[in-house]
């Protein structure tokens, strides 16, 4: 539980990290899309060898990444065992008695499972380097537009920035009650159902009253700072574009043109 | 027959950014039968160091014999369960862990864990909470309706009724009224008087150390800073002194006797010692 890095912010010092997370979010999101387009496996390998540079001057080593990834992998091979029993196009490569490979089943797989890694690849990149207040900031300023809809985007922001300040709280609280419970007994692994379900619900009631508990707390002491949603406010930080910015943006929207172009030539 | 830790290291999240060693070559032995306190700031490792005593955090480095098993740094161990009915451990704010619906279910449920019967582990859950001092109104309470206090009390009565030969309390007093505090010390006192129970005690509290411990165990970032009995400890305030520790107030007091001109021998260790020693000595210049 300790050792989840999925979303996690690792504080380094690199070119990356000091970009205005406005550039870093926008940037992702044109990456994302890029993925998507169908641009075939130079495509692929086009926004790996981007997103791999952005990772080593990020200064993020790759078994990071690769930590991130582990949890797919369960998902992965549930996959490949669905399209191997269900995907009958291609050539046939494998018969076991009357059950016969495919090879479509194959490249079906690895192609969901490329999409996830440089999915997860670019995440990371602006997860790793973006401090969760500074994320916070850069979606809130990004949805400024909107707000002349109607999208309550200070709303949204601070209610994002809560989510995030709380999940490694959640995590530690979770290990908590996990350690004081096992110390009467309990026993997580193993055991019979109804003593699993007895073990999940000693697990689950306690964090959720801690939860709501501190919930509670933080509405009252925002309350009490006279914090009122809705109000105009004035921000201690402001952001600012500059120079290395502009050039992450620039490199990402030509990789996307590289992908549109592609994807027409075939 | 021991507890005892060998060389023990503990990394924190080892190989990520944040790996944090909070014990380093910690090498200890914890007498039997007695009551040792584990002092030391915050931070400096005494909740590592005392989960470790059933196995809710490994060792990284080092073996640790508990009782008659050993855990080595590296190596799965055996017999988890046992071990955690033998070794209780509260935890510092244990009141997060009530969850059944109601107070006594909810102390019921190590001794069930454990393979008691239902009508066993009530009557055992009965009378750990009668020991902590909660009276028959509150068993049928929802443990979310009762006081700080009260959780606290209703936790350390779920460990108590697992029976442990030893029992390991982080900080059980902390956030209790003064009244409360006296209480629960005596009961810990009493518990290891009456059935010689091994008991740890993390505390910063040195009245507690100095009325009703017998060793201390002074924890520095990680390091074992100092083991000593407590009459030792507290035999004059230098000790303390030097390792930024405010002293009990009878030890505050017999320095302040001795550097206004009185004489105060060595073995007086409580206020009524010293009462006399005061009379005795105005007395005489009367
Ligand atoms: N789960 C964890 N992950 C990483 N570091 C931790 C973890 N738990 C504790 N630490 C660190 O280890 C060190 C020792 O922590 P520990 O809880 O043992 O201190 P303590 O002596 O019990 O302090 P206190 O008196 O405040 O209870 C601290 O610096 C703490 O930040
Ligand atoms: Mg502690």
């Amino acid at each position: 539980m300790g050792n989840i890095t999925l979303g996690r912010y690792i504080p380094l010092d690199s070119p990356i990290h000091k970009m205005d997370p406005r550039a870093k979010i926008m940037a992702m999101l044109i990456m994302l899309v890029s993925i998507f387009l169908p641009a075939g496996w130079t495509g692929y390998g086009i926004i790996f060898a981007v997103t791999a540079l952005t990772i080593i001057l990020a200064k993020l080593s790759f078994s990071f990444i690769w930590k991130a990834m582990k949890p797919m992998l369960f998902m992965l091979v549930f996959l490949f065992v669905i399209n191997a029993l269900f995907l009958k196009t291609g050539t046939p490569l494998v018969t076991v008695g009357s059950f016969v490979l495919y090879s479509d089943a194959i490249f079906q797989t690895l192609y969901i499972a490329v999409r996830l890694l440089l999915m997860v690849m670019i995440t990371t990149c602006l997860t790793a380097t973006t401090k969760p207040l500074d994320m916070t900031l850069g979606i809130e300023d990004l949805l400024k537009p909107f707000t002349k809809i109607h999208v309550p985007a200070h709303e949204i922001a601070m209610l994002i920035s809560i989510a995030l300040r709380f999940i490694p709280d959640l995590i530690e609280e979770t290990q908590r009650i996990m350690k004081a419970q096992e110390s009467r007994g309990v026993d997580l692994q193993e055991g019979k159902l109804t003593e699993r379900i007895a073990a999940i619900l000693s697990l689950i009631v306690p964090l959720f009253v801690s939860a709501f508990q501190r919930a509670e707390d933080l509405a009252n002491a925002m309350e009490a700072r006279g914090y009122a949603p809705g109000e105009p406010r004035t921000r201690y930080k402001v952001l600012k574009l500059a120079g290395r910015d502009y050039i992450l943006l620039g490199c990402t929207i030509a990789v996307q043109l590289c992908m549109i172009w592609l994807a027409f030539l075939r | 027959m021991s507890i005892s830790f060998e060389h023990v290291s503990h990394v924190y999240s080892a190989g990520t950014p944040y790996e944090y060693k909070a014990l380093d070559d910690v090498s200890v032995t914890i007498e039997e039968g007695k009551i040792t306190a584990v002092i030391g700031q915050t931070g400096s490792g005494k909740s590592t160091l005392v989960q470790h005593l059933n196995a809710l955090l490994l060792p990284s480095e080092g073996t640790i014999c508990i009782l008659d098993r050993t855990i080595k740094a590296g190596e799965k161990p055996k017999k988890l369960k046992s071990l955690r009915k033998d070794v209780g451990l509260v935890f510092q704010f244990p009141e997060y862990q009530l969850f059944e619906e109601t107070v006594i279910k909810d102390v019921a449920f190590g001794p069930k864990n454990f393979g008691a019967t239902e009508e066993e582990a009530m009557a055992k859950a009965r009378e750990a909470l009668t020991l902590v001092g909660l009276g028959q109104d509150t068993f049928e309470k929802s443990p979310l309706e009762l006081s700080g206090g009260q959780k606290r009390r209703a936790a350390i009565a779920g460990i108590l009724a697992m029976n442990p030969s030893v029992l390991v309390l982080d900080e059980p007093t902390a956030g209790l009224d003064p009244l409360g505090t006296i209480q629960m010390m005596e009961l810990f006192h009493s518990l290891n008087k009456k059935y010689q129970k091994t008991i740890l005690i993390v505390t910063h509290d040195m009245e507690q150390v100095f009325s009703h411990c017998d060793n201390v165990v002074v924890v520095e970032n990680g390091k074992i800073r100092m083991h000593a009995p407590v009459s030792e400890f507290f035999r004059d305030s230098s000790l303390c002194r030097e390792m930024n520790i405010l002293p009990p107030a009878l030890i505050r007091m017999k320095d302040l006797l001795v550097q206004y001109g009185f004489e105060v021998p060595q073995e007086v260790q409580d206020i009524d010692g010293l009462a006399k020693v005061i009379a005795r000595q105005v007395k005489h210049h009367g």
